[in-house]
């Protein structure tokens, strides 16, 4: 099975984001390696600080944004939420949501890391 | 589309810049600033047709772009699209009113972005080539109302016998004074437009002496009192004929001419004419007319007498023996005395 094939299978929208690229497979490829490196940088740590989490806002909206634009649907999904969660003050239920997130994140990371090597 | 266009695109993250660059590359060339502070350093020596705008980015954001582009005035020629997932909408709100054109939110769909962003850029094509012709307009209208004034002061000019230098040195003397009193004195100040006006409204002050008789205007010898009476109506005759010229009194510089040819023999005491206004009541503008043409006219040949020396003249006008003018008006004139 080829990447893109195994990422749909983990939930991700490959034609949308393959649209949103003109169609270039190459370059979408490119990009989700690209994405790993950048997903390297921002691990958010489960224990954040419930009383001062503005830097883990910062970071949740940047994997959400371009998450959403490489059509990671599982990833942009939970970021999403926990955005929403943290902008109401709800630290403890996102980072529910965030440990929920994190395994699945793992398999799409690997998956592209897979095919990548 | 031609490839004469420039995007910028202005984003922390690498993927997302190169996302945006790949839908726009076919049509536009392409510029990439990873934070606030490089995008404004980059539109300072290039010009762009878009910028796209990530918010939330390090040293400067999103909205401090924006602010930079208001101080600057970038904001009124380059469109700029905010690109951003979902942020607070305070803080979009602030965006639009900081004069974004547009807000996308991530993620976008990239035709619909194209279209959204070709469709802008288009308009502000249309709208600057608009503005760029109507400038040149307006230019062309404004030479063309200056060239017919002067050539009117100057035909005035040659009826009492000078050569029609005094409009130029009136209109250079007017601008000199009142620039620097525009930037003396706040109570005065005004925009450099309106100096422009003023300096323009200067050369007819005396338009109504085309009313006066050649026998009174240009009498060698000193005017009796019924003669001078006469001849302190051009002030009031040069409304008349600035009213009698619709055309005239729907041009800008109507309210300037008209308070100018009537008010520019006023003294700051009240003892002028026409209509004895003190201090203030009389506009600067009239004020300073009034010191240019008293100045032009003690360093000038008459038919009455011989052209005093700068120096003696600006020691006249101190002294008080032109007349009494604003002491403001007056300490301006001194520093001024080498240049004028």
């Amino acid at each position: 099975m080829d990447m893109l094939e195994e990422l749909k299978a983990l939930g991700v929208d490959t034609d949308g984001g393959l649209l949103r690229m003109n169609g270039n497979a190459n370059l979408y490829v490119r990009m989700l390696g690209k994405f790993v490196g950048m997903m390297q940088k921002m691990e958010i740590p489960v224990d954040f600080d419930n009383n001062d989490y503005s830097d883990v806002a910062e970071l949740a909206h940047t994997i959400k944004g371009t998450a959403g634009n490489l059509s990671l649907t599982p990833i942009f999904k939970a970021y999403s939420e926990i955005m929403d969660l943290l902008r109401a003050n709800k630290p403890e239920e996102a980072k529910e949501v965030l440990k929920g997130i994190i395994p699945v994140q793992k398999e799409i990371l690997n998956c592209i890391e897979k095919h990548s090597a | 589309m031609d490839k004469n266009k420039t995007i910028l695109i202005v984003d922390d993250i690498e993927i997302n810049r190169m996302l945006l660059a790949e839908i726009f590359n076919d049509d536009y060339n392409i510029v990439e600033a990873c934070n606030g502070a490089e995008a404004i350093e980059i539109m300072n020596g290039q010009e762009f047709s878009a910028l796209l705008l990530d918010v939330i980015m390090p040293e400067v954001n999103g909205i401090g772009v924006l602010e930079e582009m208001n101080r600057s005035g970038k904001i009124e020629k380059i469109p700029v699209f905010l690109i951003t997932a979902a942020d607070s909408e305070e803080m979009l709100l602030n965006g639009y009113n900081l004069g974004a054109i547009d807000i996308i939110r991530k993620p976008f769909i990239s035709q619909f972005l194209k279209c959204r962003v070709n469709n802008v850029v288009e308009l502000y094509e249309h709208r600057n080539e608009l503005e760029r012709i109507v400038a040149a307009q307006v230019k062309k209208l404004s030479e063309m109302n200056q060239s017919i004034v002067e050539t009117l002061a100057t035909a005035l000019e040659f009826r009492d016998g000078d050569s029609g230098e005094h409009v130029k040195r009136m209109c250079a003397r007017t601008r000199t004074i009142i620039t620097k009193v525009s930037n003396t004195y706040s109570e005065y100040h005004l925009p450099s437009k309106e100096i422009e006006k003023i300096v323009l409204s200067s050369v007819l002050h005396d338009m109504g002496k085309i009313s006066i008789p050649d026998a009174i205007l240009n009498k060698p010898g000193r005017l009796t009192p019924e003669e001078f009476e006469i001849i302190k109506q051009h002030t009031v005759k040069g409304c008349e004929i600035l009213q009698s010229v619709p055309d005239i009194m729907n041009n800008e510089i109507y309210e300037y001419c008209y308070d100018i040819c009537r008010h520019h023999h006023e003294r700051w005491d009240g003892k002028g004419y026409p209509d004895g206004l003190k201090g203030d009541e009389i506009t600067i503008w009239s004020q300073v007319v009034a010191l240019a043409d008293v100045y032009d006219a003690l360093t000038s040949d008459r038919v009455y007498k011989k052209a005093f020396s700068k120096e003696t003249a600006v020691n006249m006008i101190c002294n008080g023996e032109c007349g009494t003018f604003n002491p403001k008006l007056l300490a301006v004139f001194k520093e001024l005395q080498d240049v004028l």
